[in-house]
């Protein structure tokens, strides 16, 4: 399909590799359906669910997520796979796949809010627990017990 | 409307003061590439937005952005914690200190406080996306150089995790771009603003 003659396009296209496209319009291509995908605490830890747009800097190789097997880093695994399908499906609004991958992580987010909920506390004002109005409870999340001066 | 949910997106656990960094990292926060004004160019270009995979593109990486703010304010606060009295002389923050002691006040790190002028809502989809391809890849470059900057782990961990949402929502920005011009499907994609020409 590579396009070799040059008069192959119509006046107002310009090549692209394997086919023509408008003059004076950006071209980004489509992510394709069914790209490879991480687990959902490799893709937090990568900051991407596609493998394929796993792009880092040279400088950060080395650092690592410091995120321990708990019900808040388990939560924030799957909330970050929700958003990031999520903004997926924005301009991949008919790739049924995916759309049953979604509701399969939001049900699990479900299980896994009701989880943090029991041992933490609530994630939201009007959510309130058997222990009472708990919503104002420290830590708050930019609260970080340990650490300070150096 | 919004809702607030008590969490972060990602962890952000910094364990050594270090205000200097915090002095840098604070462009994140209100600089001319930072999180403030991401959130409020996209949650604010959606209004004139004309077509719902747009609408919906610019609400949800608006909202992600708002989150990625309260990561970049978590950093600058967990930066300047217990600060001693060295560590309040110390270059780099003196400047900073004497204004808002160790509040997170959205500036960039030259000393510019936010202003809208750094973004732009212009009310017309091409130009619009486009500019919002640019502002990630211009954000993108920030984290670059906070990298280049910082040796902290724990710091860099976020902002590796910061920088990779740009790429991503450069892609896809990118491919909201592309489905806006497949519906506008024109000869001449500028013949009309379809955002505002009915």
């Amino acid at each position: 399909m590579e396009n070799t003659n040059p008069n192959a396009c119509g006046a107002m296209e310009g090549s692209l590799p394997g086919k023509c496209a408008n003059l004076a319009f950006p071209y980004i291509p489509m992510q394709n359906p069914n790209a490879e995908r991480y687990d959902q605490a490799q893709a937090l830890a990568a900051g991407t669910l596609f493998p394929g747009l796993n792009l880092p800097f040279f400088k950060a190789v080395k650092s690592k997520m410091n995120c321990a097997n708990t019900a808040l880093c388990e939560l924030m695994a799957i909330g970050f796979a929700i958003n990031e399908l999520g903004l997926y499906l924005d301009t991949h609004q008919n790739d049924k796949e995916a759309l049953a991958l979604y509701t399969d992580y939001v049900n699990l987010a479900e299980e896994g809010r009701k989880r943090y909920e029991a041992a933490y506390g609530p994630l939201q004002q009007s959510n309130v627990t058997a222990a009472g109005y708990t919503w104002l409870n420290d830590p708050w999340p930019w609260d970080f017990a340990e650490g300070g001066k150096q | 409307m919004f809702v607030y949910e008590k969490r972060l997106q990602y962890p952000v656990r910094i364990k050594n003061t270090n205000p200097k960094l915090a002095s840098l990292i604070i462009s994140q926060y209100g600089g001319p590439d930072g999180e403030l004004g991401a959130s409020l160019r996209y949650l604010s270009q959606r209004f004139s937005m004309p077509y719902p995979e747009l609408k919906g593109l610019l609400t949800d990486i608006g909202t992600e952005e708002l989150g990625h703010l309260e990561m970049i304010g978590t950093i600058v606060h967990q930066l300047t914690r217990d600060l001693t009295e060295e560590q309040i002389k110390s270059a780099g923050f003196d400047a900073y200190f004497v204004d808002r002691t160790a509040g997170v006040y959205p500036t960039a790190a030259s000393g510019f406080p936010y202003s809208a002028a750094s973004m732009a809502c212009k009310g017309d989809l091409i130009a619009d996306l486009t500019e919002d391809l640019a502002a990630e890849q211009k954000a993108r470059v920030t984290y670059d150089n906070i990298l280049r900057l910082s040796d902290d782990p724990d710091v860099n961990d976020v902002i590796k995790f910061l920088r990779q949402r740009e790429v991503v929502h450069f892609q896809r920005f990118g491919e909201g771009l592309r489905l806006a011009k497949d519906r506008m499907g024109e000869k001449n994609i500028y013949f009309i603003n379809p955002s505002f020409d009915h």
